[in-house]
């Protein structure tokens, strides 16, 4: 039996402080039950391990640099300190003070969240990925460096606990060992919120020592404010995809529609993650056909932060996020619409609608909306000709937890696929009870060294369980079978792990947003506009 | 505290015929409807924890087990002391709360404090002595326990047994209405070493409980109304609104290179400078 990991081994400094090996891993359904099938995680090799830090579990998400001297490893202790004090501060986190303190101050160790957590419990619980060891160890370094309780308190209220470079470069690495799907402050019975804690964390080393991810750091918020996309996207490369769309569209369906572009005054701006324009082009031109087929008076943007609804900074940094959050609003009144709508990205909904909200103010205090109740009301309300048995092939919906549990958007997509998918079936469970993707937070983006085969074995493990009992009854290659997911970053994520486990040509399972359903469903759309061939 | 950035969790249960969890943003124009409250839906799952701690029920029935009883046992006890000092101001005032009052609702109110008083202590046992096992049995609790933690159960153990023995040792009518008596009109009484040892415990652990994390049943207030259900959106012109104007004038000193120094948030957000420290793009 594996020795329990303690809090206090996190300053341990030999290393890692666990493996994940494929026995601890709780096995999957039918195709993948069968010992040796699963490829597993990448060893870091004998030089990316010198270079990089890996000693929590022998990943590495964010590629940190080991120091290179004491001093350095000093410094880093100081900055963290530091910054563990702003982030207590009402002058320099009063964005998150409250929910803060309430969570570092009140948890009662209960471990009632534990379960809740699909990385932890895929991972065949494994200690560090428990929802309350980061907090624990938050609490414990606060009592003993912030409040300096000499030795004796220390021991008695369990704050033994040292702070030094190892025990902070874990830190960094465990920010990023969580998708912030919050479903353990979900069940928590005092309300405390370990998806938080872990928010709070990687924003202090955001915000303090600099340490991020890099592709959500420079090349994503630091790219987006510079180039107006965080794919790096210009305002003229955008044209180019808009006209590749247009291409699209008549010859998939022989329509000629024209994307509304920079149209000062319109109804609607409809903002898309741009990872749609690049990836999932079908996405952008299914919303431009339903729009121009219900008549709207919408528009794109293609000024600068006006067309890439992404904002990573929701993941990890308050003074990202918000410089963010207001340029949107700003390219949205420069353009006077009278209302953006969200397309199918997840985090977009929550960073624009829920957390961006009380940033707002005055002319950028514009109505923000999602695009899924506006096309519930058109397929509901027969605003467009659907045949739904162009559908009939067995469908699941994934719930992006920044669409469900976070937005509270749970019914309209569900009305949309009752009417339009004869075959819709539920995975369990679901709505708000859903389970991330494992590429939340970011991840589904994150590709450094091993970290890749990490979210596909143990954090997208759950999901991948979930959609295949969905489709155990349907399961033979042949059976053409939908996971519908409409969030850009579930796609992606759910794509690296179809790719991973080679689920489309062992299991006939695809993926793809919502408006595609829908226009497939359109009467007259002469071929199918799902082409099962040319998606993943 | 300083007002702070939305992060409900839904379902928010003020939310009106959304049972499911959704929120007003399933409604197309929101922010032109008026919204739809329920007025009962807050209390009424305030209710459901604080009376049968629901959560617990469903998703930790081994803890509920023992962690129901001992709050329970608290809030019997604490309704107990409240009824003793009914009783000892009645008493004060001729009409003497004992088994053979002729007064049926003083006979009636004796009963019910002798079976408040003895349930407190016998849920409390069984909680306290529940927790306190599980803590150390159970190695998923035990890693994450701490001796302050072992220290605050045994106290309150020890709360418990000291009233259920003193009760069935030395003051089976529970007697200790005398002391509440005593208390008000400044008058000793004298008690038995077991009723002394309990209310000792018990006053000390009034005076030492704010400074420990059982102040959790506070906090849930605020961490249900004011971060999991505080939905409330910002309207153009609101009161939030300024309140967030503000905020956002304040400096802030975050010292990672993108971040800007001795500038305000608002200037760090809405300001002309980008995180590489050159003119954002117009």
């Amino acid at each position: 039996m594996k020795k329990k990991i303690s809090i206090k081994d996190i300053g341990r400094r030999e290393g890692p402080l666990a493996e994940i090996t494929p026995e601890d891993l709780v096995p999957l359904p039918y195709p993948y039950d069968q010992p040796g099938s699963e490829p597993g995680i990448k060893q870091l090799t004998a030089e990316q391990k010198q270079k990089y830090e890996s000693n929590l579990d022998g990943v590495s998400a964010i590629g940190l640099k080991r120091p290179e001297t004491r001093e350095e490893e000093e410094k880093v202790v100081s900055k963290f300190l530091s910054g563990l004090e702003k982030l207590l501060s009402k002058e320099n986190n009063w964005t998150f003070l409250q929910p803060l303190m309430l969570s570092l101050e009140n948890c009662a160790k209960c471990q009632t969240c534990s379960d809740a957590c699909p990385i932890y419990t895929e991972s065949g619980k494994m200690e560090i990925y428990r929802p309350t060891y980061r907090l624990e160890v938050l609490r414990k370094i606060i009592r003993k460096y912030l409040k300096k309780e000499g030795k004796l308190l220390s021991r008695f209220t369990g704050s033994d606990i040292e702070l030094n470079y190892t025990t902070i470069a874990r830190l960094a690495e465990l920010a990023y060992r969580c998708t912030l799907c919050r479903r353990c402050a979900q069940t928590c019975p005092i309300g405390i919120d370990n998806g938080l804690i872990t928010h709070e964390i990687r924003k202090l080393f955001s915000q303090e020592l600099g340490i991020a991810p890099k592709e959500i750091h420079q090349l994503g918020t630091v790219q987006q404010l510079k180039t107006g996309s965080s794919t790096g996207t210009t305002p003229k490369a955008l044209h180019s995809f808009i006209s590749f769309i247009e291409g699209e569209i008549e010859e998939r369906t022989g329509k000629s529609i024209k994307l509304p572009v920079d149209k000062e005054g319109a109804d609607i701006l409809l903002m898309h993650n741009t990872g749609e324009f690049i990836s999932w082009p079908e996405n952008v031109a299914a919303f431009a056909i339903i729009f121009e087929a219900a008549g709207l008076d919408w528009t794109l943007s293609s000024k600068m932060m006006g067309y890439d609804a992404v904002n990573y900074g929701v993941w990890y940094d308050d003074v990202q996020f918000s410089r963010i959050a207001v340029r949107h609003m700003q390219a949205a009144r420069d353009l006077r619409v009278k209302r953006v709508l969200v397309g199918e990205c997840g985090h977009a909904h929550k960073a624009m609608l829920v957390i961006g909200d009380r940033l707002f103010s005055g002319d950028l205090n514009i109505p923000r909306e999602s695009a899924i109740p506006l096309l519930e009301a058109l397929v509901c309300n027969n605003k467009l000709k659907l045949d739904p048995s162009k559908n009939s092939f067995p469908i699941t919906l994934h719930d992006p937890c920044n669409l469900v549990r976070l937005s509270g958007i749970v019914e309209p997509q569900r009305r949309i696929l009752r009417k339009i998918c004869p075959q819709f079936r539920e995975m369990e469970p679901h709505g708000v009870a859903n389970y991330c993707c494992g590429g939340g937070s970011g991840f589904a983006i994150m590709d450094n060294l091993n970290f890749s085969d990490w979210r596909s074995v143990v954090s997208g493990r759950m999901k991948l369980r979930q959609i295949l009992n969905a489709f155990q009854d349907v399961i033979s290659p042949d059976i053409h079978k939908y996971v519908c997911a409409p969030c850009s970053n579930c796609k992606g994520q759910i794509r690296d792990l179809f790719g991973y486990y080679n689920v489309r040509e062992k299991c006939g399972i695809h993926y793809g947003g919502l408006v595609e359903l829908i226009v497939n469903a359109m009467v007259d759309m002469k071929e199918p506009f799902i082409k099962w061939e040319g998606i993943q | 505290m300083p007002v702070h950035l939305r992060w409900e969790l839904y379902p928010v249960a003020h939310e009106k015929d959304k049972p499911y969890g959704g929120s007003y943003l399933e409604e197309v124009d929101w922010w032109h409807r008026p919204r739809r409250i329920n007025p009962f839906g807050e209390f009424q799952v305030f209710l459901r924890e604080i009376l049968l701690f629901r959560e617990y029920y469903k998703s930790n029935r081994g803890y509920w087990y023992f962690v129901y009883p001992f709050h329970i046992g608290l809030f019997l006890l604490i309704a107990w002391i409240v009824l003793l000092v009914v009783e000892a101001v009645l008493d004060l005032n001729g009409l003497a709360v004992h088994a053979l009052a002729l007064n049926p609702w003083l006979k009636a109110l004796y009963y019910v404090t002798l079976v408040t008083g003895l349930a407190a202590f016998v849920l409390g046992l069984i909680g306290t002595a529940g927790l306190l096992a599980k803590r150390m049995l159970d190695e998923d609790l035990r890693v994450y326990t701490d001796p302050i933690d072992y220290f605050n159960l045994a106290w309150l153990l020890l709360l418990f047994l000291s009233g259920l023995l003193s009760y069935l040792l030395e003051d089976s009518s529970f007697a200790a209405r005398g002391l509440v008596q005593g208390l008000i009109t400044f008058k000793p009484v004298e008690t038995g070493p077991l009723l002394t040892t309990f209310i000792l415990l018990s006053a000390l652990f009034l005076a030492y409980m704010p400074f420990t994390r059982m102040m959790h049943y506070v906090a849930k207030y605020f961490t249900y109304h004011k971060v999991r259900w505080d939905d409330e959106p910002n309207t153009k012109g609101g009161k939030l609104e300024g309140k967030v104007r503000e905020l956002l004038a304040q400096p802030e000193s975050w010292s990672a290179p993108h971040i800007q120094q001795g500038k305000s948030w608002s200037e760090q957000t809405a300001g002309t400078v980008s995180p590489d420290n050159r003119e954002a793009p117009k």
